[in-house]
Order: structure tokens, then C-alpha cells, then sequence
């Protein structure tokens, strides 16, 4: 474990000492601003709209940040030739997996601290009364779908370049969000083979509109119960598992040839 | 019972192969062995297989057919590399870590930890001389700087076998003496050193054997005063080799 932490740990400092966490947080902060400041239609002192506007660009920014931190991990490693030296330690290629995914995600759990934080203090100063169980769940799910799209950025970077990698997760991650929850209505105007396909992307693909609570918050539906939330997250932990172990399989016995890499 | 060797080599062949391209026959039936505290130059013409064998001991690549041991485990179990410390040509480093983090880093993936990791590091970091610079970013290095990183990466662990991939490439006659004097205090301190080079002179000074490599076999073994008829250097009996096996190969 000791090994699969310090792989981790190195993903947590790349993160804290590249730009890109910060050029998320201070456009988010940016767009923050502009909403408290303008008020459009008048909708700019109604907290809910707001919370909502701001919790959809917190959302955005941790799905980009997550598919992007995970999904250059391994490819950059390779074209810069740091795998060779990384390889030769005693690390199976499992323990480097899981530690790449577990910094990542870890890096984009405190990431997304700091962008609810944005949003709630921004939502406050318009005289919002944060219902914190909620906000805390609203959290927890959401951590629980980066958990998955940053797992599914790693298995997708094991064969595939870093932009090609993170291109697709983002499309399947954008797909499943906005066209999974329609495809029960949809299968009602197919018959066939066109239904049988909607169902099988239905049931195969996930379905992050599940880690989803923001209208629960914006709306004031208050908490989840905790049973509904454990059954989201241990369906976002089997898919997480799913989605290493394709990793796994895929990265195991990979060939690292310097004539291809530099 | 015999003395284990440090590194062994047995039928080994690698061949690559993508897509509808023809199959690349890198490696075609290498035997080697390497004996405990034993340093053994591995010599080659560009495209002989050096580093594709050196790769097959550190498990980057897995071989079509053969085996390859070290100090009798398969390479392909990762903890047949513990005691294995190795620095590949023109060493690419995490340049986002300082010295000292990337020499923590490479200590904990061999299961250091406390008292032991932190003398380890310390020991590292004066033994190649970048204590001052310990505690700047490896981005701010020169090139001479970041092979002796490289070079405390690589012996953190205090390792019984050195594999060291053109240790002395692109380096001034000063990073090359380093080098060398490296070697010989490895092999004084009892460890095991397989290096690969085109630098025959070096390889001279420092090797107990050689073993050279051309178009994926081994064309030649042995002691170089063994090997090399009296009145010639190493380096006119390697020309001579490489182009015979070359002509014999085409």
C-alpha cells in the first residue's frame, strides 16, 4: 500500500504545482463574479439561480480537471521516458494503476472542496441559507461520479494518446449526462434493433446523472436518505472497480520500446 | 551448491510486431549469464538489441521466447527488481520534483521508509555531491546534474545489481571519469555491474568481460584480454566483428 500511496502522492503534487487547478478555480471565481455582479432579467439576486449557474461550472470544472489530471498520466509518462525509470522500481504495473487513479482522484475530491466553497460563500453573499447535510451529500456524490470518470480516463489513456483519451471520456461522460436519462422515453418510439442498441448503451454506459444532487440544493428538496446514497455510492465504487481492472488488463503486459516513446 | 548468479539469460528472442508490418526480430536467441560482482561491458552496434535486452531484464518488455533471471527470480515478477537499481540513457526525470522528493520517491517504491529512507537519501545526495541543490526543482538541472541524479535514483536502494543503459552518453570527460570511478567502487563494494556502451575505451578500462551483441545475437564473450588478439585495441577488434557477423547476417 505504502507504494500505491506514494505513486498517489506524486499526482497530488504535480496537480498543486501545475497551472491547471488554479486557471479552473479563478475562472470559476471570475464567472462567480460576473454572476453576483449582473443582473440579467433580475434573475442575479435570486440565490437559486445562482447556486444552480454556479454549481453546473463547479461540476464542469471537476469533470475536465478529473479526465485531464488521470488521463495524462500514463501517456505523458511514456513520451517523456519517466515509465522506464518508474518501471525498473518493484512496483507491478496494478500498484501503478491504482496509484495514479488514487492520486488523482483524491486531487480532484480537494479540488472540488474548493469550488463548493466558491459557490456556497458566492451563494451566501445573495442571502442563501446553505442546508449543510444536503451540501455535504451533494458533495459526496459528486466525488463519487469523479471517482468513475477519473477511472475511466486511466483505462481509456492505457492504449489510447492523452488527447484521443481524454476526447472520448469527455464524450462519454457528456452523452451519458445529458442522453442516458432519455433513452426510457426514447425506446417507446424505436422497436428492434434501434431499441435493443438504446438499451444496451442504457445498461452499459454510466449514468452520472446519479451522483447528481444539485436541483435536491438548489431547490431545497433536502438530504437523500443515507441508504439511497450508499446504494449511488457503491454503484460508482463497482464501476470504478469495473473500469481499473479493464485498466489493468489493457496496461499488464504493455511493451515500452524507447525507439517508440522518444 | 553453486554461487546464484546475478543475471541469466537463457534462449532469449524478441520480436516485435505491428499491424501488417513485417515482424521485427530484435533479439534471436541470446544466452548470457552474469556472474555476482562482476562488472561486464554489453557491446553493440546501434540496432543490436542492447537495450531491447536490458528492457526484457526490467520487464518493460516481455520476450517472445527464453527466459530471463535475476539473482534467480523470472524478470517479470516485480520484486525481481529490489535489488536491482538502474539508469537509462539520458535519465527523464519528474522535473516538477525537487532532488530530495524524487530521491523519497524512488526510496519508498523500495519499500524504504523512516530513519532508513531519510539516511538513504542523505547518503545519495552526498555521495553524488547535489546536496546544495537537494531542494531545488530537478527542471532548474543542468545536464550534468541530472545524471547524478539519475545515478542516486538508481542506487537509493543500495542495489546488488547495477544495470546502467550508455551511463556515460552526451557527458563531458570529466562526467565520464564519474562515471567510471562509479563503477569501480560499486564492483569494491562486492556489487554486480552490466553496462551497455559504445565507448570501447571506457569499457576497457573498467570491464572484467565483455559480451557483444550484433544483429540480435551474441557474436562474442569474454575476458578482453581473452578475446582481442595481442597487438590489437578493443575497438578495431569490434569493427571487425560487428562487419563480419553483419555480412554473415545478410
Amino acid at each position: 500500500m505504502i507504494k500505491v500511496l506514494s505513486i498517489a502522492r506524486i499526482v497530488w503534487l504535480e496537480m498543486i504545482r501545475r497551472k491547471d487547478f488554479y486557471v479552473l478555480a479563478i475562472i470559476l471565481a471570475a464567472l462567480l463574479f460576473v454572476l453576483l455582479t449582473a443582473d440579467v432579467f433580475g434573475l442575479g439576486s435570486t440565490p437559486r439561480y445562482l447556486l444552480d449557474s454556479g454549481l453546473l461550472m463547479a461540476w464542469s470544472a471537476s469533470s475536465v480537471l478529473a479526465v485531464f489530471l488521470v488521463g495524462r498520466q500514463l501517456p505523458s509518462e511514456e513520451r517523456d521516458g519517466t515509465i522506464f525509470p518508474l518501471l525498473a522500481k518493484p512496483i507491478s504495473r496494478g500498484q501503478l494503476i491504482m496509484g495514479k487513479w488514487l492520486g488523482g482522484w483524491l486531487a480532484c475530491a480537494a479540488a472540488t472542496v474548493v469550488f463548493y466553497l466558491l459557490v456556497t460563500a458566492t451563494a451566501v453573499l445573495r442571502e442563501w441559507s446553505p442546508h449543510w447535510l444536503t451540501l455535504l451529500q451533494c458533495w459526496t456524490l459528486h466525488v463519487c461520479g469523479l471517482a468513475v470518470m477519473a477511472a475511466l480516463a486511466l483505462a481509456l489513456s492505457t492504449r489510447l494518446t492523452y488527447g484521443a483519451a481524454a476526447t472520448t471520456a469527455l464524450v462519454i461522460i457528456a452523452g451519458s449526462v445529458w442522453m442516458l436519462p432519455q433513452v426510457p422515453t426514447l425506446t417507446m418510439y424505436a422497436s428492434g434493433w434501434r431499441m435493443d442498441a438504446m438499451l444496451l448503451l442504457y445498461y452499459v454506459l454510466p449514468h452520472f446523472e446519479l451522483f447528481d444532487m444539485r436541483r435536491r440544493l438548489v431547490h431545497d428538496w433536502g438530504p437523500v436518505d443515507w441508504t439511497i446514497l450508499a446504494r449511488i455510492a457503491a454503484y460508482a465504487a463497482l464501476l470504478t472497480a469495473l473500469l481499473l481492472v479493464v485498466a489493468w488488463l489493457s496496461y499488464r503486459h504493455k511493451m515500452f520500446r524507447r525507439s517508440e516513446l522518444l | 551448491m553453486g554461487k546464484m548468479k546475478a543475471l541469466e539469460i537463457r534462449g532469449l528472442e524478441v520480436t516485435f510486431r505491428a499491424g501488417r508490418r513485417p515482424p521485427v526480430h530484435a533479439v534471436r536467441g541470446v544466452d548470457l549469464s552474469v556472474e555476482e560482482n562482476e562488472v561486464v561491458g554489453f557491446l553493440g552496434p546501434n540496432g543490436a538489441g542492447k537495450t531491447t535486452v536490458i528492457h526484457v531484464l526490467l520487464g518493460f518488455i516481455e520476450p517472445s521466447r527464453g527466459e530471463a533471471m535475476v539473482f534467480g527470480m523470472d524478470v517479470r515478477r516485480s520484486i525481481a527488481r529490489q535489488r536491482i537499481g538502474y539508469l537509462p540513457e539520458h535519465p527523464q526525470l519528474y522535473r516538477f520534483l525537487t532532488g530530495r522528493e524524487l530521491l523519497t520517491y524512488s526510496g519508498r517504491l523500495f519499500g524504504l521508509k523512516g530513519g532508513s529512507l531519510r539516511d538513504a537519501v542523505e547518503h545519495m545526495l552526498e555521495f553524488t555531491g547535489l546536496g546544495e541543490a537537494a531542494d531545488r526543482k530537478i527542471s532548474s538541472y543542468s545536464r550534468g546534474m541530472m545524471q547524478r541524479i539519475g545515478i542516486a535514483q538508481a542506487l537509493i536502494n543500495d542495489p546488488d545489481l547495477v544495470i546502467l543503459d550508455e551511463p556515460t552518453s552526451g557527458l563531458d570527460p570529466l562526467g565520464r571519469m564519474e562515471i567510471r570511478r562509479m563503477i569501480s567502487d560499486l564492483k569494491a563494494r562486492g556489487k554486480t555491474v552490466f553496462f551497455s556502451s559504445h565507448e570501447l575505451s571506457e569499457v576497457e578500462l573498467v570491464s572484467d568481460r565483455v559480451v557483444i551483441l550484433s544483429s540480435g545475437k551474441v557474436v562474442a564473450e569474454g575476458r578482453i584480454e581473452d578475446l582481442v588478439p595481442a597487438g590489437k585495441r578493443l575497438e578495431q577488434y569490434f569493427v571487425e566483428l560487428v562487419s563480419d557477423s553483419r555480412e554473415a547476417v545478410g
